[in-house]
């Protein structure tokens, strides 16, 4: 057992020297103890540093104990800090005075970046790939988590230098992004920083990953690795059961070798249900409320074997009947977020009494008005009530009486959902129209209780607008902690499968920019793309979702009506303004930007960045206006006019608005993007990867890859593209090296020789699994890890600053992950 | 500022099921839960050490609840078995039994945990194929047309607790209790969604179990002396007493009061308005003929008097438990509001009377349609009779995972060592497309084969306790125990009568061999056969959900935890 302490999340008081990435100072100017590909070996110095695991191993002579509670931890003293003495004496002294304070500001060099990844890279590997392990995680509250998740894995080890904090944080984005490849990130970026280990950093390493990205990596791609692709959406070379096998593959990375087959035919088979309409893979819509509100889709159940899973339709709220009267055939059902009975006196108000009976009257009144609503909903064949809000006895007894099953507290979560697939809006018994009919209710086929474990639910059978048709997925499993691993991996297989449906598209070149806009553009160049993805999927599904074309016209004359009128416009050029709204640049790429910005040390910084860009600066009137703009709609091309005018404003608000516009972003783009980024230049010729490709899993991505760039190098001439070729290609080996590892039968070198020789003599390539995975989301992992490198190494100077732990958090929330 | 605390480090364990830690406190978890096993099985006493309550037990819902394990590996476990327990009720001892010792011997094998967690995924799908299978040699199907082979499941669960103490004769008095009140809640009429009724236990402690008794409908316990003499009650026509139930407070308080204030004039009194409104509540009551008022809450003196006078009995705190049953066996709907009395919301019942047992005075309401009905449970101190209760429970629930799936599996260890032999013979029968689908060689899959029936055989030695010989036939594959002493008996013919179930007798040469301790295992010619003609008239049975489950569980857990490559302990 070894603990992660001293160099990669050693306890921040004890030893902050050794949080000095130079590792000069921690032992006496001995490199890092951990260090080299394999850190937990069980010959590690590190290791002999038992702690104490369980009671067990507290009372090593026999008989041993397992029933020993552990005793509580010894309490600090009242009010005590729980720092070392000389810590207290001086925690409020500014930085500058303490010696360990300049120390811990250092020059970060590749060679020790280089051991950082290869420890995570040790500590990530083991659950990598099928024949991976999980593992256990036990939160500080004695919760068990079973997963094999990279993100989960990363975030669990606490990191504590800054430079893996960061590695770690660019993994989980790109996981987040993506839903897969976390482990695989951190096993590339090892490589590849250990790889450049010896080059120089700087510009001209910079320019240089630059240059093989836009012209030996796409060249590689879009001329050798193209040709190999398959498709799982329905063309040329549709696979037949390519979901299934895509899902296993991506299962077989996170679940254990006895439940991936099992699930990923679940998983296939609750896709079919939920959209029969789709040919090979559910619609994007579809899959974006799968994923989006998976949480509410599924219900678990501990205590049965995995085998026991299986798909429902309908929905299953986790709650039971308040009152259930069985109703057979189809029915309405009607949402309700508020009490229907009427209180007696508001909340703030007040109920005079001035007699006896208007006491009684009052009373009597407020039963027969709760008796009218369930008479109502009788008459309008509503035979289920859902609510939002604890109602009163008397309502579920008026509801027993009229016919009425009642399901009470539901979450906001399952209102939102009911909304979604239902198209309903809660009802208002006590609106305007208290004689009208009830018109907007849902309608489902049954409404019965469920037995799901121990625990009673209600199971109504919605049947949903559109293509979707709800169906609810049971997992089961011996612990809940499988259970959420199961419900996890699913919802991370919804992710990925929304990638199938983007495409990469070529550029040329990158142009040179100045510094400053290349540190943005390398913060989030692999968004537009992104986002220009989504707006594919946009097109295809796009049926009146949340912004109509029309709505976007009148949001535009809106706006351009504000434009002309000369009181508000202040300095701004109305004619310039017009052509940014007509060409709405990327969203993405501004509010990363403004995030960006604020993010930075001083706020003064950030104000100066969107200057930079050449807009023009508005006055404070007209971006507080703006500001109201985005409160009250949300709408897309406004909230870029926003965010461009909101340049005046305060730097806290600036990035509520780039939050607010990042979110509209990832969730409404309505419009087609054209290709006027200042930032970055980006010519599109045809697609480098078109939506659906795919190829076998098991490393052949990687094998293709390094062949091709290999290939392609050689016909560079420059010699530091050639090197950068040459380390990126080593480095994608690295992952099937990893994945066959622990194999008895086939072994890398042997996978290696035969598919390289195919390649040679242009066969097809072996085969031995049946696995696929997805090319784009493997392609944006390579640009990311290159991109997370190029960042790593251009990091000049590591501060450390000492600060409270919780405003250094606040400031760089790229590390809070 | 927040204060600053020195956050540890995570406690990253690599392979963790190397490590010795893992290893003793599992050896030391399987050797408790071994030596509860079965009707011999060791008491265990739990108690915390300063005082207080004292658990005598082997049940593993107890035990499993009562232990607290610090290694989080086997946390995971008992998580699991008492996941099982919750669903099921019953072999909680088994899967733990079972999980731990397929850890142990997976462990040992040196092959790749991928593997073999493959590979024995494999071996349990043979497993429930067979058990789901017409040809399954070790299952009985349950008859419900005759209470036979219903009082051997019931008697078998019964008699595997040794912790109650009970003798034969409060065995079988206790097994025609618990099947008498199972019978109760089977609804008369039955349409398509029946639903079983309700067994309540109701505790009298202090007397002998033979006491114990079942009565249909419910029983709800009152101190009030009025009830003792003889009852007067209103009949309606048909000669149904109705009844009313409420569940809103009839103590004439106030109104709820919400956010809002309630301002009150000078003289007004909220409370004489409240208490009018009872006795309007009432006068309709005895308008309507009701003769039994049940009210889940208080119900006011004043209200109680004019009912009392009016020849209606009231009960008042019932309390929610008692609700739902009520109002499925009366057929009545809880009334919330005291200011709209729904004639529509009366029951009936066929009468009502008091009993008393034991000092205590009980109002007995007794359905025209018994889907209730009342255990009243006996045992003579308090720690027994929570045991008591726990088995009939057990028992309870037993014969209704039956009643949905009417087939019981062979006790005593037989179904154990039957599967086993059934594994081992179809293992050396596999085509060789199956290795390759399972990508791995003939000789890993019959090194995992053998671990995965060696801890089958092992559940089943655990529920010998003494140090006699255990022995299997190679004709049934069924599991024989010898007693101590008859360990050097050169035939062993001479010294077993029975095997573990019952079923078979020892009629015929059965060529036993012993269990444990020996090296390669002969294999029987042919699948083990199923017994033609039943030796015993009490079998010993297990309920078949709840086994299949619990093998399910069991094999689950393991490959879970043979899985785990790291533990990740956050030491915050």
């Amino acid at each position: 057992m070894t603990r992660f302490s001293g160099w990669i999340s050693g306890g921040r008081s004890r030893e902050a020297a050794a949080l000095s990435p130079s590792g000069r100072s921690a032992r006496g100017g001995q490199p890092p103890a951990l260090c080299g590909a394999r850190p937990f070996d069980s010959d590690s110095p590190l290791r002999r540093r038992a702690a104490p695991l369980g009671s067990a191993s507290r009372c090593p002579s026999p008989p041993p104990r397992v029933s020993l509670t552990p005793l509580p931890p010894p309490r600090p003293p009242s009010g005590g800090r729980l720092l070392p003495p000389s810590r207290r004496a001086c925690a409020g002294l500014p930085a500058l005075r303490f010696p360990a304070a300049v120390a811990m500001s250092c020059r970060p060099q590749p060679g020790r970046l280089a051991q950082e990844a290869a420890a995570l890279a040790g500590a990530v590997r083991g659950a990598l790939g099928p024949r991976g392990g999980r593992a256990l995680l036990v939160r500080p509250t004695g919760q068990a988590v079973l997963t094999r998740d990279g993100r989960c894995l990363l975030e669990a080890l606490s990191l504590e230098p800054p430079t893996a904090r960061m590695m770690a944080a660019c993994a989980c984005s790109h996981r987040a992004a993506t839903g897969d490849g976390a482990k695989t990130f951190v096993l590339l970026l090892a490589g590849l920083l250990q790889g450049l280990r010896g080059a120089a950093a700087g510009g001209g390493l910079r320019r240089a990953l630059r240059a093989f990205e836009a012209r030996v990596l796409e060249r590689a791609v879009a001329r050798g690795l193209r040709g190999h692709f398959l498709s799982v959406l329905a063309g040329r070379r549709a696979e037949a059961g390519g979901l299934e096998a895509l899902l296993e593959a991506y299962l077989g990375g996170r679940l254990g070798p006895g439940e991936r087959r099992l699930l990923a035919r679940l998983c296939c088979e609750y896709c079919r249900r939920c959209d029969p309409g789709a040919a090979a893979v559910p619609r994007p819509r579809v899959l974006r409320l799968l994923g989006r509100r998976f949480a509410e889709l599924h219900a678990a159940v501990a205590g049965l074997p995995v085998e026991s899973s299986r798909v429902l339709p309908g929905l299953v709220l986790r709650r039971d009947f308040a009152a259930y009267c069985p109703a057979g055939g189809e029915l309405r059902a009607v949402l309700v977020t508020e009490p229907l009975r009427p209180p007696l006196s508001a909340p703030g108000g007040e109920f005079e009494v001035s007699s006896e009976g208007q006491y009684g009257a009052s009373l009597r009144w407020m039963a027969r008005r709760t008796e009218d609503v369930m008479k109502r909903l009788q008459r309008g064949n509503v035979k289920l009530l859902l609510s939002s809000v604890k109602q009163d006895e008397v309502v579920i007894y008026y509801a027993k009486l009229h016919g009425v099953s009642v399901v009470e507290c539901l979450s906001e979560e399952e209102v939102a959902l009911v909304c979604e697939i239902t198209g309903v809006t809660p009802y208002t018994p006590f609106g305007d129209n208290t004689r009208g009919e009830i018109a907007d209710a849902a309608a489902a086929t049954f409404c019965r209780p469920l037995l799901l474990g121990s625990k009673r639910c209600a199971h109504v059978g919605f049947t949903g607008l559109h293509a979707f048709r709800p169906h609810c997925l049971i997992l089961c499993g011996p612990v809940d902690s499988v259970n959420e691993q199961h419900a996890a991996a699913l919802q991370g297989a919804f992710t990925m499968l929304q990638q199938l449906f983007k495409t990469v598209d070529q550029r040329e070149e990158c142009k040179g920019e100045g510094e400053s806009q290349n540190e943005a553009s390398e913060v989030c160049s692999w968004h537009p793309s992104a986002a220009q993805q989504q707006l594919v999927i946009e097109n295809v599904s796009c049926n009146g979702d949340r912004v109509s074309e029309c709505q976007l016209k009148a949001r535009r004359d809106e706006t351009e009506t504000q434009i002309v009128d000369p009181g508000l416009q202040g300095s701004e050029n109305p004619a310039r303004v017009q052509t940014d709204l007509q060409i709405p640049s990327n969203p993405v790429l501004h509010a990363k930007e403004l995030s960006v910005a604020t993010e930075g040390i001083g706020s003064s910084g950030g104000i100066q960045k969107p200057h930079a860009k050449g807009k023009q600066p508005s006055g404070v009137h007209e971006s507080c206006k703006s500001d109201s703009l985005v409160d009250n709609q949300k709408n897309y091309s406004t909230a870029v006019f926003a965010a461009r005018n909101a340049s005046a404003v305060t730097a806290c608000e600036r990035l509520d608005v780039g939050k607010d516009l990042e979110k509209t972003s990832c969730n409404i783009v309505p419009c087609k993007h054209e290709e006027s980024c200042v930032s970055i230049a980006q010519n599109y010729s045809s697609s480098l990867i078109e939506a659906g490709s795919v190829l076998p899993v098991g490393g052949y991505f990687e094998i293709l890859l390094h062949y091709y760039i290999r290939y392609y190098a050689k016909q560079f001439q420059q010699s530091e593209v050639t090197f950068i070729s040459n380390v990126v290609a080593d480095a994608l080996l690295s992952i099937p090296k990893s994945l066959y590892r622990t194999t008895e039968q086939n072994s890398f070198t042997k996978f290696y020789l035969k598919a390289i020789n195919a390649l040679r003599k242009n066969q097809p390539l072996p085969m031995n699994e049946k696995g696929l995975e997805l090319v784009y989301c493997k392609y944006q992992l390579v640009i990311s890890v290159l991109h997370c490198a190029t960042e790593l190494l251009s990091i000049d100077l590591i501060i450390g600053i000492k600060r409270p732990l919780k405003k250094i958090e606040d400031c760089d929330s790229e590390d809070d992950f | 500022m927040s204060r600053l605390e020195a956050k540890k480090p995570p406690l990253f364990i690599s392979e963790p099921l190397t490590r010795d830690t893992l290893s003793q406190s599992l050896s030391l978890l399987s050797g408790i839960l071994k030596s509860c096993y079965g009707p011999a099985g060791r008491l265990k006493h739990l108690h915390n050490g300063v005082g207080g309550y004292v658990c005598t037990t082997s049940q593993s819902s107890a035990i499993l609840g009562h232990l607290s394990v610090s290694h989080p590996v086997l946390r995971v476990l008992m998580a699991s078995v008492q996941n099982h327990i919750s669903r099921f009720s019953d072999c909680g001892l088994f899967t733990a039994i079972l999980c731990c010792s397929l850890i142990e011997n997976f462990k040992s094998l040196n092959i790749a945990s991928c593997t073999v967690i493959k590979i024995s995924k494999h071996l349990l799908s043979l497993c429930m194929d067979y058990l789901k299978s017409e040809a399954c040699g070790c299952r009985v199907s349950v008859d419900f047309s005759s209470v036979e082979t219903l009082l051997c499941l019931v008697r078998s669960v019964l008699t595997s607790k040794p912790a109650c103490m009970l003798n034969k004769p409060e065995v079988d008095h206790l097994t025609m209790l618990i099947l008498k009140a199972f019978m109760f809640t089977i609804p008369c009429c039955v349409e398509t969604n029946a639903v079983l009724g309700k067994c309540l236990i109701v505790p009298v402690k202090g007397r002998r179990v033979v006491d114990s008794t079942v009565l249909p409908g419910l029983l709800i316990e009152t101190t009030e002396i009025q009830l003792a003499e003889p009852l007067t009650i209103k009949r309606t026509c048909s000669s149904m007493i109705k009844i009313a139930l409420f569940s809103v407070s009839m103590s004439g308080d106030l109104f709820n009061p919400e956010e809002g204030t309630i301002t009150v004039h000078h003289g007004i009194s909220l409370e004489m308005s409240e208490l009018n409104q009872l006795l309007n509540v009432g006068k309709q009551l005895i308008n309507d003929e009701v003769g039994l008022v049940v009210c889940q809450k208080v119900i006011h003196p004043s209200l109680k008097q004019y009912l009392k006078e009016n020849h209606v009995i009231t009960v008042d705190r019932a309390g929610l438990s008692l609700m739902e049953p009520m109002s499925r066996m009366t057929g009545s709907k809880p009334i919330a509001s005291i200011r709209s009395l729904s004639p529509g919301c009366y029951g009936s019942l066929k009468d009502v009377c008091i009993e008393s047992f034991a000092s205590k005075h009980f109002v007995h309401l007794i359905p025209n349609d018994t889907v209730v009905c009342s255990l009243m449970l006996c045992n003579r101190n308090e720690t027994a009779w929570d045991e008591l209760k726990r088995i009939c429970e057990t028992a309870e629930h037993v014969l209704q995972l039956t009643i949905k799936e009417p087939l019981a599996l062979l006790g005593g260890g037989c179904t154990e060592t039957h599967l086993a032999s059934y594994i081992r013979q179809k293992s050396y029968s596999l085509s060789t497309s199956s290795f390759k689908e399972i990508d791995c060689s003939r000789t890993q899959y019959q090194l995992v084969a053998d671990g995965f029936c060696r801890s089958l055989e092992s559940v089943a030695c655990s529920l010998n306790h003494d140090d006699g010989e255990i022995l299997t036939d190679m004709f049934y594959g069924h599991c024989w125990f010898v007693p101590s002493g008859f360990s050097s008996v050169s035939n062993w013919s001479d010294v077993v009568s029975k095997c573990g179930c019952g079923i078979n007798g020892n009629t015929e040469n059965l060529n036993w061999r012993l269990l444990q301790g020996q090296f390669g295992c002969p294999i029987a010619q042919g699948c083990p056969k199923e017994p033609s003609v039943k030796f015993a008239d009490f079998l010993t049975l297990d309920c078949f959900a709840a086994k299949c489950n619990g093998l399910q569980v069991a094999l689950e857990t393991a490959n879970l935890i043979l899985d785990l490559s790291y533990v990740i302990e956050d030491q915050n």
